[in-house]
């Protein structure tokens, strides 16, 4: 008894001292090979699996590389292509690359990518299948609360479609009358002055003075009425400024060039900005989005881009911007009818006081007049603005079943450490740290 | 949208505008610096100082220079100089010139303190004795002649004084100064009332407070084609001549540390490091050196053959010769002279004066990733594992500045790197290292321990009134320890033990960067001339060197914490001659194009010419976006550098390996494992330069030093003396050109196909691989299997790949120790000769190896031989191998073309025999 243990135990250590002298050679030569492989491998002549070549039972697994494609080293690093085969019993079953094989590392959660004996790993299958499967769960759970907010979303996404379609035919009715509106009071007016020549006419030595002021005024409604070379003009007006950038720009170019002249620090700052980037190129990418906004964008990212101009942060001036719009259709939808009511008022008041020929009326009137129309052509901007953006809305591809719509005037932040992540989803995504903002595209 | 292409453009055009045309008129070019100035307008035999008192004292040969007809008016010039001749074993004369400190001078000029090293006096020959000799035709007729080396003497010319080297017999000279009498010293003196010596540039004023003093003279290379060397510049490696007949750009090379913003890729404008030591090669397939030891701005002419046509000198004229013109700010003549006559003599000759290469641990020879910045924790987990997803093998992963609290070095953003030491302990597990970034650059900032002690301590330099020098680099407002003293430099490396640096574990490294000195608000973007160091020593007497005394304080730093157990890692971009004592250097902020990748290799091959042999250049370039196939090229290129590292700007977008799909990740994951196949090959030729100087990047007239048509390749380059590599340095190239020199054939890395050697060959070219090939006679050791990094190939076996010559014959060399700790240095190492030759394979030990290791050769693979035979024997065991054909390379699908002896089984640290039955 005494001697067969001692034997068993001989043998054991010879079993032990023959592992490590033959280093990577595993005892068992099908190890690696995933389970519904292992039939193909029980063959005496084994073909590589891209058929490059044929090895014998004895080359399978001997830590020697025969197949280019590895198939005939599965279980050992020897094929650089190999892949080997965990079985990792209470956990899932993964396949490494050969390079993990006997490197030293633990891979498999059941250690038997380490079989040379210089490592021992433990057993983790049970452990990292616990950790996968309350992930998973809690994967589905997430999925599931989102189906739920999704339906939601759709849900209310419907009823705001709906919504803005409605208010879109509605502001599109009222702009027709708007304009009809204004048109008559162009004619109006012309015709009021019409008549002050007339009666002026008679005694030639009036006020030169009141004349022309009535000439420049008389200009203001004129221009109003050409409203569609309005934002060309402004356009224009970018445009020169622009130009008149460069050479200022040129300036401060050439004054860094110089560099004479600046304190130590600001020079110190400006080499600094070559490596950096910081300053210098900031600008230029501006005015490189600017550029694209202003030729190329959407009409309702103009006003937006003007403001980047200023370097402030555009998502806060944009979220004013429609709040701007929200707070004015909410006092007009309730009152918008009276609104119309007071045009149609006011025209048919000054129908009526036109009638009367005294020069001091005439003249009250046309101001009243002017007023009005001026009144009328903000509202009349103002409801193109609000037609234009939201068609521009409505134009967007917001997924299946409109989901996400809301989105739209919808802002997210994240903070993370330093900086705040804003996404506003149909807008724009940036980076602030408390001083600066990068646009994040 | 004209209109926007066109405002673009604009734009465009003004942000390159800037780019160019600051850049020259922001550093001074030769006609602007005085002292460089005026030593062109010498011309030749302007110099009338003659050898007098010539004798032997303290075994060396000395000399006073005085001028042979004094002028009156130019009382300062008539003080004697002293000159000394010292010679040191294997073939190195030493040539001094100082002022004579017995007539006191206002100022004792600066000798570059710590960059000879100790050893080198050990070597000195003391002389004995000197002969006169009489030269006939010469009327002033004496020169003294001493012994230099076995065939070589060492000759001081009296009148006009003339110092050179020749062979003994035959009358053949090697190298010469002062043969033109362009020799100048500038003495110090005292301010006279009227002069005015400062000087100013781009708003800032140096005060000049001790005046002129530079120092310029001729050095003539006989037998000489080519000259080589003196880096940094982004040039080719052949120096073209700067000077003289066909010369349309008339500006010297210059040797000035800079932190150049987008340095040009073919100018003679100097970089971050200077090496003052230039290399002569010639037909005779001799070579030469000189070095002069000299660390204020350096500026050097390559003349034109005819330069001096007017200038009525005789020159001995059987031999080919090129004259150089050499031109220094301050200083002392402390200058070497190197006679070879091989190449590989030259470079010996030089490490044995500044110190051999450093062993590097075997990690820092693999691929290293770095990018300004990996952001955070996250970022840096992220990177690491996609290597492994990718099975992208790497080594360390680097961080650059904004990995620290606001640029104070040694501390960590609190936000995104609060876990330092976990982190390095995660990259440990996979045997991965880290690599932070510390800059000479001290944050202004009285919360900042390192700042409070090192000005309480009056240890940064000071600006010429005395007060602590305050200029601008990363952190804002800084100063700079004065590391020429080597009491602050300990005090500096103490700051990297692990409790001082805190958050730092064992397996982090170093990098110096910026340590030109960089300052943003100085004069040419560094540290003003006049600022000063310890013992009144102005900034413009070491400038050159302080990026070296930098990086040595660091190492030491590495070399305290381990214990002096441990390898030091520290990369360095300002180096001077030494620098290779104390680790790896790179080539700076290259861009991202083909031209910077071209230059990048006579760039390498001219570091290690000069010594500095750990070097490399940025694969993928720092600034810009490179192309996929760019980057690709540039992996495939890089993988030979001995240094290795990918990096980039913040600005570019991300470029690491898997991000330009699928394609492109094989090609660059291929790549790099090149690189770690050939690890064992590599390490060996680390060994070999750490033992002799000889680097591990090689040119090719090296290797084959009577092989003309290799002087002026700077397209190839030699690893050791097995491997030829050439880059593709255009787009979509479909052919090139490769030139393999010698006599024997050449076989391609991948296929394994045989090329004649001696000619151009007209290559097709994949996007595969660039031109790479082994060259008959010659055993390369590789591993072959794939892993994570370097530390798991430890256990791995080899392959011996032999590329046998026409006489069916090959040798091939392997070391091999712990990669690591300086046990080898006593004997902890292996080192095997494997000789090939009547079908047996032979390896035999090389010195006395006490180290162990249970690696065995799995493969055997040779090229060049004619297959037939099936087995092979092994001796001692008497065992038998299977010989069959097998894929020359693995990782992809390979043929099999190559025949292999398969499992031989034997150990790479014992003695045995294969023989091929």
């Amino acid at each position: 008894m005494k001697q067969r243990l001692s034997l068993m135990y001989l043998s054991f250590i010879l079993i032990i001292s023959s592992r490590e002298s033959s280093s990577s050679i595993p005892s068992n030569s099908f190890i690696g090979i995933p389970p519904q492989d292992e039939d193909y491998f029980k063959r005496e002549i084994i073909k590589c699996k891209n058929g490059s070549k044929k090895f014998t039972k004895a080359q399978l697994n001997d830590d020697f590389c025969d197949c280019p494609d590895g198939t005939d080293e599965p279980g050992t690093s020897a094929c650089p292509l190999g892949k080997f085969y965990c079985k990792n019993i209470g956990h899932a079953p993964s396949f490494l690359y050969s390079s993990r094989v006997n490197d030293g590392i633990c891979d498999c959660c059941d250690g038997s990518d380490e079989y040379d004996g210089k490592v021992k790993c433990p057993y983790t299958c049970h452990e990292a299948g616990k950790v996968a499967m309350e992930s998973l769960k809690r994967k589905i759970e997430v999925y599931q609360e989102g189906v739920i907010l999704r339906n939601v979303e759709i849900g209310l996404a419907k009823r705001a479609i709906a919504r803005d379609k409605a208010e879109l035919s509605r502001l599109k009715n009222e702009r027709e009358v708007v304009e009809k509106n204004i048109c008559w009071m162009s004619f109006l007016f012309h015709r009021l002055r019409w008549q002050v020549r007339k009666l002026e006419q008679e005694p030639q030595e009036k006020d030169d003075k009141r004349n022309e002021k009535v000439e420049n005024e008389e200009s203001g409604p004129d221009k109003n009425v050409d409203r569609q070379i309005e934002p060309m003009k402004a356009s224009d007006v970018e445009k020169q400024g622009k130009a008149g950038e460069s050479p200022s720009d040129q300036n401060e170019k050439d004054k860094h060039e110089s560099s004479e002249g600046l304190s130590r620090e600001e020079l110190g700052r400006l080499v600094e900005s070559r490596w950096t980037g910081k300053k210098m190129k900031n600008d230029q990418l501006n005015k490189h989005i600017q550029m694209n906004q202003e030729e190329g964008g959407p009409d309702a990212g103009y006003e937006e881009s003007v403001v980047d101009n200023a370097g402030r942060s555009s998502t806060a001036q944009y979220k004013i911007g429609v709040q701007d719009l929200k707070n004015s259709s909410d006092i007009t939808t309730p009152s918008g009818k009276s609104w119309l009511d007071k045009i149609q008022e006011t025209a048919q008041n000054f129908l009526q006081s036109v009638n009367l020929f005294s020069i001091p009326v005439v003249n009250l009137d046309a101001n009243k007049i002017r007023k009005e129309y001026n009144h009328y052509t903000a509202k009349l901007s103002d409801l193109e603005s609000r037609i234009s953006s939201l068609t521009e809305k409505l134009k967007f591809d917001f997924g299946k079943q409109n989901k996400f719509y809301l989105f739209y005037d919808r802002c997210f932040e994240l903070k993370q450490d330093k900086y705040v992540y804003k996404v506003c989803p149909f807008r724009n995504a940036t980076q602030e740290d408390g001083r600066s903002k990068t646009q994040l595209g | 949208m004209k209109m926007k292409q066109v405002a673009f453009l604009f734009l465009i055009f003004l942000a390159s505008q800037t780019v160019h045309s600051w850049k020259k008129d922001e550093f001074r070019a030769c006609d602007q610096t005085p002292f460089c100035k005026r030593a062109r307008f010498r011309k030749p035999g302007a110099c009338t100082l003659i050898a007098h008192d010539v004798s032997i004292s303290d075994g060396d040969l000395t000399a006073k220079l005085i001028p042979k007809a004094p002028h009156d008016q130019d009382q300062d010039q008539i003080k004697p100089l002293t000159l000394s001749v010292s010679v040191y074993q294997d073939g190195i004369m030493r040539l001094k010139i100082d002022e004579d400190p017995s007539l006191d001078p206002p100022k004792k000029r600066f000798q570059v303190a710590d960059v000879v090293i100790s050893e080198f006096e050990t070597r000195k020959l003391w002389l004995q004795s000197a002969s006169t000799e009489k030269i006939n035709g010469d009327d002033g007729g004496l020169s003294s002649v001493v012994y230099l080396s076995d065939g070589y003497e060492a000759v001081l010319r009296h009148d006009p004084f003339e110092v050179y080297v020749r062979e003994e017999a035959g009358n053949r000279r090697v190298v010469s100064l002062n043969s033109h009498g362009l020799f100048d010293f500038e003495q110090l003196r005292v301010k006279k009332e009227d002069e005015d010596w400062e000087e100013r540039f781009r708003g800032h004023t140096d005060t000049r407070p001790y005046g002129p003093q530079s120092i310029s003279f001729d050095v003539s290379f006989y037998g000489s084609d080519f000259v080589y060397g003196i880096p940094e510049h982004a040039t080719s490696f052949a120096l073209k001549p700067t000077r003289g007949p066909g010369v349309e750009e008339s500006e010297p090379y210059r040797l000035f540390n800079l932190d150049v913003f987008e340095y040009l890729h073919e100018s003679p404008f100097g970089i971050y490091g200077s090496i003052p030591f230039m290399v002569s090669h010639g037909k005779s397939g001799q070579s030469s050196g000189f070095f002069w030891l000299n660390a204020a701005e350096m500026q050097i002419d390559v003349l034109a053959k005819g330069w001096d046509a007017e200038g009525g000198i005789l020159m001995p004229t059987e031999q080919s010769r090129i004259d150089t013109f050499w031109m220094s700010e301050a200083g002392i003549v402390d200058t070497f002279f190197f006679v070879g006559p091989g190449p590989k003599d030259v470079v010996k000759q030089c490490v044995s004066v500044t110190g051999l290469p450093a062993m590097p641990q075997l990690f820092s020879t693999g691929y290293h990733q770095c990018r300004w910045n990996y952001r955070d924790e996250e970022d840096v987990e992220n990177v690491d594992s996609k290597f492994d997803e990718h099975d992208i093998p790497y080594d360390v992963l680097w961080l650059d500045i904004e990995h620290t609290d606001g640029k104070r070095y040694f501390t960590w953003d609190k936000m995104l790197f609060p876990h330092p030491e976990e982190m390095q302990r995660k990259l440990a597990a996979k045997g991965r290292h880290m690599v932070t970034i510390v800059d000479p650059h001290i944050k202004r900032d009285e919360s900042f321990h390192l700042h409070k002690d090192a000005s309480q301590r009056g240890y940064y330099v000071k600006d010429a009134t005395g007060k602590d020098y305050d200029g601008w680099c990363w952190p804002g407002s800084s100063s700079y320890p004065d590391m020429l003293n080597p009491e602050i430099r300990s005090w500096w490396a103490e700051k990297f033990s692990y409790d001082n640096y805190v958050g730092s574990t064992p397996s982090l490294y170093i990098w110096n960067d910026m340590n030109e000195p960089s300052v943003f608000n100085g004069p040419e973007v560094t540290m003003p001339r006049d600022a000063l160091h310890v013992g009144g020593v102005e900034h413009r007497e070491l400038h050159n060197a302080y990026g070296y005394y930098f990086h040595m304080a660091t190492a030491e730093g590495l070399l305290k914490r381990g214990d002096g157990k441990d390898r030091p890692f520290v990369l360095s971009r300002a180096f001077f001659a030494g620098s290779q004592r104390y680790g790896a250097v790179w080539t700076g902020d290259n861009s991202a194009d083909w031209d910077h990748l071209r230059v990048s290799v006579p760039m390498v091959l001219t570091l290690g010419l000069t010594g500095m042999t750990f070097s490399g250049a940025d694969v993928g370039g720092f600034f810009g976006n490179p192309e996929p196939e760019l980057l690709v090229r540039w992996y495939q290129l890089g993988a030979y550098y001995p240094f290795f590292r990918g990096h980039a700007h913040h600005d570019t977008k991300r470029r690491e390996p898997w991000l330009f799909g699928e394609r492109n990740t094989a090609l660059m994951r291929d790549a790099i494992r090149i690189r770690y196949t050939l690890l064992p090959y590599f390490y060996t030729l680390f060994r070999e330069a750490n033992v002799s100087g000889v680097p591990v990047v090689r040119p090719l007239w090296m290797e084959f030093p009577s092989d003309e048509a290799a002087f002026s390749n700077d397209e190839a380059f030699m690893v050791g003396n097995s491997l030829l590599v050439q880059g593709i340095y255009t787009a979509r190239a479909k052919h090139a050109s490769v030139y393999l020199p010698g006599k024997e054939s050449w076989f391609d890395l991948r296929t394994g196909t045989a090329y004649k050697g001696g000619k151009v060959h007209k290559l097709e070219v994949s996007e595969e691989s660039i031109p790479a090939f082994q060259r008959a006679g010659t055993i390369v050791p590789r591993k072959d299997r794939f892993r994570r990094s370097s530390t798991q190939m430890v256990h791995d076996p080899y392959t011996l790949v032999i590329a046998l010559n026409s006489s069916q014959a090959a040798e091939g060399e392997l070391y091999v120790d712990d990669g690591k700790s300086y046990n080898f240095k006593h004997g902890a190492y292996i080192h095997r000769r494997f000789v090939f030759s009547n079908g047996h394979l032979t390896s035999s030990p090389v010195g006395n190896s006490r180290f162990s290791s249970d690696c065995i050769i799995e493969r055997v693979i040779l090229l060049g031989y004619t297959p037939g035979a099936k087995t092979a024997l092994v001796e001692p065991e008497n065992q038998k191998a299977e010989i069959e054909l097998g894929p020359l390379r693995f990782g992809g699908q390979h043929a099999a073309v190559a025949v292999t002896i398969r499992k031989p089984g034997v150990r790479v640290a014992e003695d045995w025999k294969i023989k091929i039955l």
